[in-house]
């Protein structure tokens, strides 16, 4: 009777202490009666050591523990019988002494231990000890104690088991001779295999032992003794008669008998993975065809998935190793798997539709790392993975859902494998399985595949890939029927619609001509972006059309119809940016008829002036309708008068009305400081700024053709002066006495600009009036920071006079006469 | 001191990025100040070169959307006085007495501009003037042979050490420019 009460963990402890204490008393009387060469009485100790494993108190883990000290103190016993045997003793009397030992698990430890012993010293009768043993080893049929038995037979004949073919021709057994039946290795294999089937019986024995409450716990129990059942096969594959022939025709089919007919999952799980892992490659690879058929046959709840990858993993790593054979060209490993898959997905009708998609991955990787080449493969792969989508009925795969990752993991390893959209575009069946996703999971993968042309810098070069891409990545690049309602974040969306834009300058192709189908494909498919997308994808397919201009330009002698083509693409450019003001922009596609025209300047096609004409009052037309904050519209007039400076490709009708809209639209801005700042810009238009002379014709034969002058600055130093005097007027309209002398100084330095260029119109004189002016003004102003900046570049501006008072450039003009 | 002085990116309008040569040159941590001539276009850009150093001075390009950024600014860096300014505005642009009159305005040692995507370093009337050209080889119609580049400054006490890098071809050239107060 307990005086108090244990918990389980420590009535554990004392139990195995207690039997580990009768270990200790036994096996030193054992020893010390072995030393005396008392065997009898030595046996008998060992008897009573031993009866300790009848114990059915033990758990696995405490077991195991008195099972490892008792086995220890065995090895004495088996070194002394050796021994003994050398000096001359008879062993097989031994062998009959100890099966009168009263309990049959001591009878059959020390059976063991003897015949293991006898074995060693007389190799005649091996294979009837053997085949003895482990049929007299039924005797013990409680689960624990039989798995450790034979645990025991295994470890102890491991060095005994015959690894020799076997002999084709016996010579016949003469008569008074005794037949030596030392054995071979199918009597290995047959040893082993019954040994393992006995032994997974037991386990499998265990599951269905006890209340079913403590399920779990007995669950666990068995996953602790699982290395007991896989210590077999990993004994028969290091035999070295173990080839791949004896594998195909004894072992692996005997394995799988009793792996299938156990009808367990944790013994099928596991003995299954247990093959992949103990047998080499070489093996599997010649007996695919019956453990994947198996696997269909293994119970319901045994994950399949996982003992699947498991070999396909393991055989993409031996055809993917430098230095081994490869895998052998006689064995279609993608189509045994692809069939087998298929017949393991057909048999196993609850299997969840995630698994059945990383059964696909698992091939669609085999089909990657075995044949890289053959794009086939994987396109197959694709194609079962629709039609199991299809006989399933399945559409619109949640984004969190374990199917929709599953497939976003499957379509994934094409992309970064090839690194190449093109080659994935071969695809057939890749598209189709876009279909399948939800509207954010669709647009992830879209998101993946964009990005990963952009990191491989993968160019599109045919418009029909163009279509297909985009096609592909339709949910970045329109409005999709199964989008949410509510709008998207500004800051993703601007992101995102970015990222298209970018991807944009990937398409291009070698063929100008090519390349213009190509920008109308894109502008097709993303013209019909709607309003928010088109400013982020428009702009650069216009810049991308720009280029493509001076492409033709640079090939004009090569293609005869490169200007008709030109005056297409800015058509194109023109109806592309006109897209942008009806979506209701302003300041970007001013920007961009402005670009426009300073393109087709340069371009120089037939009927270029009339085009650029176009696209400057496109950009005035903008100017005057839709820009109204103050601010905006002298950044804007200043960005037109900027580029119409720099454009040579006007004659004079049309440089003129351009130019007076400058000035003009300068003097009508709202604030007297911008008016200021605005007409004196203009004042470079009448100096820098460039005509052709008139257009006559010149009679080339038959032909007539337009003469162009070449460009030529206006120089008009009147114009100049009058802008500036303009500038000045509006400055002394300045209520703000400081804004007044610096629009003073920043005239002054356009004065001394032109001065310097060589425009007659301004002179010393009108210098020295200025300069008067300001230094009369300067002392009102109030002290500020804003004084200390204007007196600076007042400052500034005199050193500079200073500079070239008193070192003139060669060709610069005179300051004589000026008072600084 | 180091300085980095880039822009015209144009990211996604005309380019789809830097130049990987690029990016693996300008690692976070090196660089102290980040001096940006404008035509970031995005945000991502700007977010990008917030990773190179957490101080950066952009000005607005044509083509930048942010109305945050100003026209022009003034950053000094040690002992000089450093003028930043994208170009647009500058009539005609890249004329260099019309950058010395926004030189003389912001009363700068150093004058930054960018907008004719060519890089260019030069002294003029014991001032400085870089052009750091375009971070991405940014299309520019009136210029057909447009090169990738960008500018780093050592600046120490009167001494600026300018680098220039420009990808020709698939290779980085750097050169080096020297200028003393």
């Amino acid at each position: 009777m307990p005086q108090t009460q244990l918990s389980p963990q420590e009535e554990q402890e004392k139990l195995l202490d207690e039997a580990l204490q009768v270990v200790k008393v036994q096996s030193f009387q054992m020893k010390r009666c072995l030393d005396k060469t008392k065997l009898m009485d030595g046996l008998k100790h060992a008897s009573n050591m031993l009866s300790e494993l009848r114990t059915s108190m033990l758990t696995p883990k405490s077991y195991y523990e008195l099972y490892m000290a008792i086995s220890d103190e065995l090895r004495h016993l088996e070194i002394y019988l050796c021994d003994e045997f050398q000096k001359g003793r008879k062993v097989a009397d031994l062998y009959e002494l100890v099966q009168y030992a009263g309990n049959i698990i001591p009878r059959l430890y020390l059976l063991i231990t003897v015949g293991v012993v006898y074995i060693k010293s007389n190799e005649s009768c091996r294979k009837d000890i053997l085949k003895d043993l482990v049929e007299m080893c039924r005797g013990v049929q409680h689960p624990l104690r039989g798995l450790f038995l034979r645990n025991y037979l295994l470890q102890m004949t491991r060095n005994s088991l015959p690894d020799c073919p076997p002999n084709e021709n016996p010579e016949p057994v003469k008569e008074g001779e005794v037949e030596i039946r030392s054995g071979d290795i199918k009597d290995s294999i047959d040893f082993i295999l019954l040994n393992f089937a006995e032994m997974n019986k037991l386990w499998v024995r265990m599951q269905h032992q006890g209340h079913t409450r403590d399920r779990e716990k007995r669950e666990k129990e068995r996953q602790e003794l699982r290395i007991l059942v896989g210590t077999n096969l990993v004994r028969l594959s290091q035999l070295e008669e173990v080839n791949i022939l004896r594998y195909q025709k004894l072992v692996l089919p005997g394995i799988l008998e009793q792996v299938v007919s156990c009808k367990d999952a944790i013994a099928q799980e596991y003995l299954m993975e247990c093959i992949i892992q103990v047998f080499p490659d070489e093996f599997h690879l010649q007996a695919l065809n019956p453990f994947l058929r198996s696997c269909a046959e293994l119970h319901a709840s045994v994950n399949v998935k996982n003992i699947i990858i498991a070999l396909v993993d393991r055989l993409a790593l031996f055809a993917h190793r430098d230095d081994g054979p490869g895998i052998p060209n006689d064995i279609q490993l993608f189509d045994i798997f692809s069939q087998q898959v298929s017949t393991v997905t057909q048999a196993r009708q609850d299997m969840p539709t995630e698994d059945i998609v990383s059964l696909q991955v698992s091939l669609i990787n085999l089909a990657l790392k075995c044949y890289p080449e053959k794009i086939q493969y994987v396109d197959k792969v694709l194609e079962t993975t629709v039609e199991i989508f299809n006989k399933l009925n399945l559409e619109h795969l949640e984004n969190s859902s374990a199917v929709s990752k599953e497939l976003s993991r499957l379509l994934k390893i094409p992309i970064d494998s090839y690194n190449n959209v093109l080659t994935v575009l071969e695809l057939k069946h890749f598209a189709p399985l876009f279909e399948y996703f939800d509207y954010d999971s669709r647009k992830n993968m879209s998101t993946y595949v964009v990005n990963n042309c952009l990191e491989n810098g993968t160019e599109i070069p045919m418009a029909e890939q163009t279509d297909q891409i985009l096609q592909l990545v339709s949910s970045l690049v329109q409005d999709q029927a199964d989008q949410p309602q509510e709008e998207p974040d500004p800051e993703d969306f601007s992101e995102e619609q970015n990222l298209m834009g970018r991807f944009m300058s990937l398409l291009n192709s070698d063929n100008p001509d090519q390349q213009y189908m190509i920008l109308n494909s894109a502008r097709k498919h993303f013209g019909n972006g709607g309003n928010k997308r088109i400013k982020f994808t428009l702009p650069p397919l216009v810049f991308s059309a720009f280029r493509l201009a001076f492409r033709y330009k640079e090939m004009a002698e090569e293609d005869d119809k490169w200007e008709k083509k030109c005056q297409k693409i800015f058509q194109f450019c023109h109806q592309t940016i006109s897209a942008l003001i009806k979506a209701e922009f302003s300041e970007l596609p001013l920007r961009l008829f402005l670009q426009g025209a300073l393109a087709c300047g340069e371009v120089g096609f037939e009927n270029y002036e009339t085009v650029a004409y176009e696209f400057m009052s496109q950009a005035f037309s903008l100017y005057e309708d839709e820009i109204s904050d103050s601010k905006a519209q002298l950044a804007a007039i200043t960005l037109i008068i900027a580029t119409f400076e720099r454009m040579s490709c006007f004659g004079e009708e049309n440089h003129e009305p351009l130019r007076t809209q400058c000035a003009l639209a300068a003097s009508k801005l709202l604030k007297k400081p911008d008016q200021c700042r605005g007409v004196s810009i203009c004042s470079h238009l009448f100096w820098s700024g460039k005509t052709r002379e008139g257009e006559g014709t010149e009679m080339n034969g038959e032909e007539a053709n337009p003469v162009r002058g070449e460009p030529k600055e206006l120089q008009d130093g009147k114009r100049v002066m009058e802008c500036l005097k303009k500038g000045l007027r509006i400055a002394n309209q300045c209520m703000d006495k400081s804004v007044q002398v610096q629009l003073f100084i920043e005239i002054l330095n356009r004065y001394i600009f032109f001065y310097e260029k060589g425009n007659e119109a301004v002179n010393v004189q009108v210098l020295n009036q200025l300069i008067e002016k300001i230094r009369e003004d300067l002392p009102e102003l109030d002290s500020s920071e804003e004084m200390d900046q204007i007196n600076k570049h007042f400052q500034n501006t005199i050193e500079h006079l200073r500079l070239r008072q008193t070192s003139p450039e060669s060709e610069g003009p005179s300051y004589q006469g000026l008072e600084i | 001191m180091l300085v980095l002085v880039l822009g015209d990116l144009h990211i996604p309008y005309r380019s789809n990025g830097m130049p990987a040569k690029f990016k693996k040159l300008l690692v976070p941590g090196k660089i102290q100040h980040i001096l940006c001539t404008g035509n970031l276009c995005t945000k991502e850009s700007f977010d990008y070169l917030k990773t190179l150093a957490s101080d950066v001075h952009v000005v607005k390009g044509d083509f930048d959307e942010n109305l945050s950024y100003p026209e022009q600014k003034v950053v000094t860096v040690g002992q000089f006085k450093i003028g930043l300014c994208h170009g647009h505005q500058v009539v005609p642009w890249g004329d260099i007495e019309s950058l010395a009159m926004v030189q003389r305005q912001l009363d700068v040692d150093i004058l930054i501009s960018g907008h004719t995507h060519k890089f260019e370093a030069f002294e003029h009337e014991n001032k400085f003037y870089i052009n750091p050209g375009t971070a991405t080889g940014a299309y520019n119609a009136l210029d057909s042979g447009v090169t990738p580049s960008f500018v780093l400054m050592d600046i120490q006490a009167t001494t600026v050490v300018t680098y220039v890098y420009q990808l020709i071809g698939d290779d980085v050239k750097v050169e080096r420019i020297e200028y003393k107060k």
